[in-house]
């Protein structure tokens, strides 16, 4: 059983982890998901995605969906503002969002929403309930749909941001308001530990 | 009658990850104390400040938007709405963690406190709110993460720089209208 232990926040020293770092990190690299990056600066479409960072990048996971108001634009906004605080290291950080509601989020509508962040991107798009669930095991996350009778659909979903570096272990987990300062804190530690 | 499409994965970890995320919070606190009022409006003893909404992402049909509310005398927001100009809907809603023991079908949205339960799965999701009590002399932030105001089916993507109306309906000052910036994040 792994242990979470939690950096203390605020004013920590400089060049520490502010995120959830786990004693015994999540393996994520074996576990794959379709791929429907349309930008062309990563695989064509309907490939296989192994959640392993390219080498000397970062590789930073969410699970969300499109209709998403509150949560995900705003992690996804603060990755964004992250970035810009690390100046060239910006290009070695890439995130690859897996849609929870693929229903909704067709192939088009994930790359138009993600491409408003970053053009590091992977869209990734489960093609089935068991492929979604086996992605989710893996980094312990999960999500739930409820469709109402009066047509609105509501959707939960872990909040987590992961880190995974090139093993595909994840390195560093950002509850949700980690904020873009936690977020470049983090990956410059983590970039000067690769360097 | 709903139907439910479960994707579920409980254990122990990922309750400790839940509380974890609350336990940060509360120590860190936020540093939203020293705001600059860039919208203030100031009406029968409510007065809102920092009224923003996040800039729509592409493709997004839905937004929310964020405030501070303060009132002089005990009061509540019980609607808000905005020119269908601007979305199809608006509505009060909280951001929570959601607590779904394993096999049940309806406990979903039933607003425990967040990180009052180990069997929380860990996973957030959005309830509306009928009402928002804010007592006299005390400050409710509608934040990221938190209370909101959703618009659903937004009739134009929200253009940073831009403003839209909002109206909030308190039982007793009635109608107040602010004005809500968009912007990448808040003021």
């Amino acid at each position: 059983m792994g242990v979470v232990s939690l950096a203390a926040c605020g004013g920590g020293s400089p060049g520490a982890l502010k995120g959830i770092v786990r004693d015994d990190p999540l393996d994520v690299g074996s576990v794959a998901v379709t791929d429907v990056t349309d930008t062309g600066l990563y695989s064509g479409e309907d490939e296989q995605f192994s959640f392993r960072a390219r080498p000397g990048h970062l590789l930073v996971v969410y699970f969300g969906y499109t209709n998403c108001p509150d949560l995900c634009p705003t992690t996804l906004a603060e990755l964004r503002a992250a970035r810009r605080e690390l100046g060239s290291d910006a290009e070695r950080v890439d995130l690859a969002m897996v849609t929870v509601d693929p229903e909704r989020d067709t192939p088009e509508v994930l790359n138009g929403y993600l491409s408003s962040f970053t053009d590091r991107f992977n869209a990734l798009r489960p093609v089935s309930e068991p492929e979604l669930v086996a992605v989710e095991d893996a980094f312990l996350a999960s999500s739930t749909i409820v469709k109402n009778a009066d047509g609105t659909i509501e959707v939960g979903h872990s909040a987590n941001a992961y880190v995974v570096d090139e093993q595909g272990l994840v390195v560093v987990e950002w509850p949700f308001g980690h904020g873009k300062d936690g977020m470049a804190n983090d990956l410059e530690f983590l970039f000067d530990d690769m360097n | 009658m709903r139907t439910l499409i479960t994707r579920r994965y409980r254990n122990l970890i990922g309750a400790l990850a839940a509380l974890a995320v609350v336990s940060t919070l509360a120590a860190c606190g936020d540093e939203g104390d020293s705001s600059t009022d860039a919208t203030n409006t100031s009406t029968a003893g409510i007065a809102v400040s920092d009224v923003w909404a996040r800039n729509s992402p592409m493709m997004a049909t839905a937004g929310a938007a964020y405030m501070v509310i303060e009132t002089s005398t005990d009061d509540a927001l019980v609607g808000v709405a905005v020119d269908v100009s601007v979305a199809g809907k608006a509505e009060i809603h909280e951001t929570v963690m959601s607590e779904m023991p394993a096999g049940s079908d309806m406990t979903m949205n039933s607003g425990m406190p967040m990180g009052t339960d180990m069997s929380t799965s860990g996973e957030m999701t959005m309830r509306p709110v009928d009402r928002l009590e804010i007592a006299a002399g005390t400050r409710v932030e509608l934040m990221p993460g938190g209370y909101h105001v959703m618009l659903l089916d937004l009739a134009a993507p929200l253009e940073l720089g831009s403003n839209f109306d909002i109206v909030l309906t308190f039982e007793k000052a009635g109608d107040v209208t602010v004005t809500a910036e968009v912007r990448e994040e808040a003021p």
